[in-house]
């Protein structure tokens, strides 16, 4: 569903220049629930920004769906990230300002969905993640480990094929980080919705299908988790 | 989309307190100022009733107090003053010409009317042909009027509809004292002498009659010139007729200028305060613009993540637009709440339609001003990058 080819990404500032990917040929297949892990600053991040169509590679192709994106607009592409990508952070990345629901809502907003349609989806969403009883809250109410939740949430509301999450459980202790990838597992193994999940979590990668390790902007391995190695 | 921008500056309605306080307090401003404006101007389109063209105005005044003899010199003057063959029409009247500094009224009573105040004009036949007064209805003074029992009056449309309402004016007998009564013998639609910027208000003509009338001096005389008459005619005209007046002093203006220097009371207050105004809106656009740029670079992250799940960079640009706009309805809607009380309790009595024709203007510059002001900065957030703005260490 998402291939990446050849795939390169420098950073260039006026003293430094800083590759953060170099090479990188990926698939990822519909269902997959994948992991990636590395040391920190190995591009990871990068990665799965190129893979979400935040940021485009500085060499190399990115293809949807078997489509190059290589020469969408800007528009074509905020539709694409709309409609077929939901993203989680490690900071939850929630808008204060708006309350629980509101911030749910917000991928629809892009869309054509009435306000009320917007509401029932943005509930359902909440109830997936097990958030009806906070939908009224303001995120500065909120546990971390909910607050991801309410970011997971609004990934779901607009029903994406493909959920890229960048180290969601990264600020949380071990008890909401299980919480979390619990929801995750369910997702994948329930709906189907294909996952790329970076993490530092070995234990966490090993309950996903597939663990590609990264090391200094290069895939280094790409395997199998096999279900005895858990 | 519009409700969440209510919603978004609602929620954050503590850090948007101040902008939207500077836009209500502009709004209000520019209320003032703009109906002040449209007031002057609305005055200004109004018709005068008069033609001030080729019209000069000679102030006589004696300096000494030997009446008769004064008298006797000012029926020379006049005299003298018509024989010129460059004045076409010649009047006396009291100081109160057009656009003079002074202003005279008398309260009347008719009727059930009381103390119905109006200016009153003294002027001679012939200061309708200077001043191409028209009378619409009745008859200007004449000769005829010598030997009428009652002073002749003409009065404005303004005063016919104040003392008379819809009843025929014309025959209508004033008291004024024991033994004068006006009558009234023409109405003529309008006369606005003050000032251009002025409203009309209830006017009329008392006619002089300088047969009957042997106590008198007259400090004005205005006077209608051919095409052509020029400084010096000018010069000949005083010579004349301080040979005729020796220990009188004349002076020579015309009505063009005295009504350039009477609009300067108006348009001198009404340019420093458009001026005054000008600086607080530069004040008001840079604070706007100020508060947007910090606003964006504070939500920078939730810049990204809007991005990030499916706004464009369009989009992004119009929401920041549009939070302004919102921003700027919440301080109109304050400013109006107290703007509308203007025109629905009648303040300062002027007509409402200028009231909300400057509700409507100032209303249209604020949402300008917030927009040229938004423009910019919401370009810069659109312009960001999704993925640095959600770079986290
Ligand atoms: N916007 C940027 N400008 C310059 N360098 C960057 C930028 N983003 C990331 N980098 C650099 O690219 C490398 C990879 O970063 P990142 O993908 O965030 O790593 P990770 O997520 O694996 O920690 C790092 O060396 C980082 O400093
Ligand atoms: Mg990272």
């Amino acid at each position: 569903m998402i291939q990446l080819t050849d795939i390169e990404k420098v950073y260039r500032t006026k003293t430094i220049e800083t590759v953060a990917l170099n090479r990188v040929n990926l698939q990822i297949e519909r269902g997959e629930f994948v992991s990636i892990m590395g040391p920190s600053g190995c591009g990871k991040s990068t990665l799965l920004n190129i893979m979400g169509l935040l940021d485009e590679p500085t060499s190399g192709f990115v293809a949807i769906d078997g489509q190059p994106v290589k020469t969408h607009s800007d528009s074509k592409l905020a539709k694409l990230r709309n409609e077929k990508i939901g993203f989680v952070f490690q900071s939850y990345h929630l808008i204060h300002d708006l309350s629980v629901v509101d911030n749910v809502e917000l991928p629809l907003l892009y869309r054509s969905v009435s306000a009320s349609d917007r509401r029932k989806r943005a509930l359902e969403a909440l109830e997936k993640v097990g958030l009806s009883a906070r939908t009224k809250h303001f995120p500065n109410q909120l546990s971390g480990g909910q607050r991801q939740r309410v970011a997971i949430a609004r990934a779901l509301a607009g029903n994406p094929e493909i959920i890229l999450a960048d180290e969601p459980t990264g600020n949380l202790d071990s008890v909401m980080g299980e919480e979390i990838m619990d929801i995750l597992l369910r997702l994948n193994q329930e709906e189907g919705t294909t996952i790329v999940m970076v993490t530092h979590d070995e234990n966490m990668a090993l309950k996903t299908n597939r663990l590609i390790r990264f090391f200094d902007g290069q895939q280094v391995a790409d395997s199998m988790v096999i279900e005895a190695q858990i | 989309m519009i409700r969440h921008l209510f919603k978004l500056i609602w929620n954050q309605k503590k850090s948007n307190f101040l902008l939207i306080t500077e836009i209500f307090f502009s709004f209000l401003v520019l209320f003032a100022v703009l109906s002040f404006i449209l007031y002057n101007y609305h005055n200004y389109t109004q018709p005068l009733g008069f033609k001030y063209d080729k019209v000069w105005q000679l102030w006589l005044s004696p300096n000494t107090d030997s009446a008769a003899h004064n008298i006797a010199v000012q029926q020379q003057m006049i005299q003298r003053v018509r024989s010129f063959p460059e004045v076409e029409h010649a009047s006396f009247s009291n100081s109160n010409t057009p656009f003079a500094f002074s202003q005279m009224n008398a309260g009347m009573s008719y009727k059930s009317k009381k103390d119905v105040f109006s200016e009153v004009f003294d002027v001679q036949d012939d200061y309708k042909n200077v001043m191409g007064i028209e009378v619409s209805r009745g008859r200007w003074f004449g000769p005829q009027d010598n030997g009428s029992l009652h002073d002749p009056i003409v009065i404005n449309k303004k005063l016919q509809e104040e003392l008379f309402g819809d009843e025929d004016p014309i025959g209508k007998l004033i008291p004024i004292d024991d033994s004068t009564q006006y009558a009234v013998i023409g109405v003529v639609d309008h006369y606005r002498s003050y000032s251009e910027f002025d409203p009309e208000k209830a006017a009329y003509f008392h006619r002089i009659n300088l047969e009957k009338d042997k106590n008198s001096i007259w400090n004005g005389l205005v006077i209608k010139v051919k095409p052509g008459a020029g400084v010096a005619f000018e010069e000949k005209m005083v010579r004349e007729l301080s040979r005729i007046s020796k220990d009188w002093t004349i002076e020579v203006t015309t009505q063009e200028k005295m009504r350039q220097s009477k609009a300067k009371v108006t348009t001198v207050p009404m340019i420093a305060m458009s001026l005054v105004c000008g600086f607080l809106i530069i004040n008001v656009a840079l604070g706007l613009f100020g508060v947007l740029w910090y606003n964006i670079n504070r939500r920078y992250a939730e810049i990204g993540l809007r991005r990030a799940i499916g706004a464009s960079s369009k989009q992004i640009r119009n929401q920041f637009v549009g939070e302004v706009l919102v921003i700027a309805t919440f301080g109109l809607l304050l400013g109006l709440l107290l703007a509308a009380q203007f025109p629905l309790l009648n303040v300062f009595q002027l007509s409402s339609v200028i009231y909300w024709e400057s509700i409507g203007a100032a209303a249209f510059l604020i949402f300008l001003l917030a927009i040229v002001c938004a423009i910019y900065p919401s370009r810069q957030a659109s312009k960001i990058f999704p993925a640095v703005a959600l770079h986290e260490e």
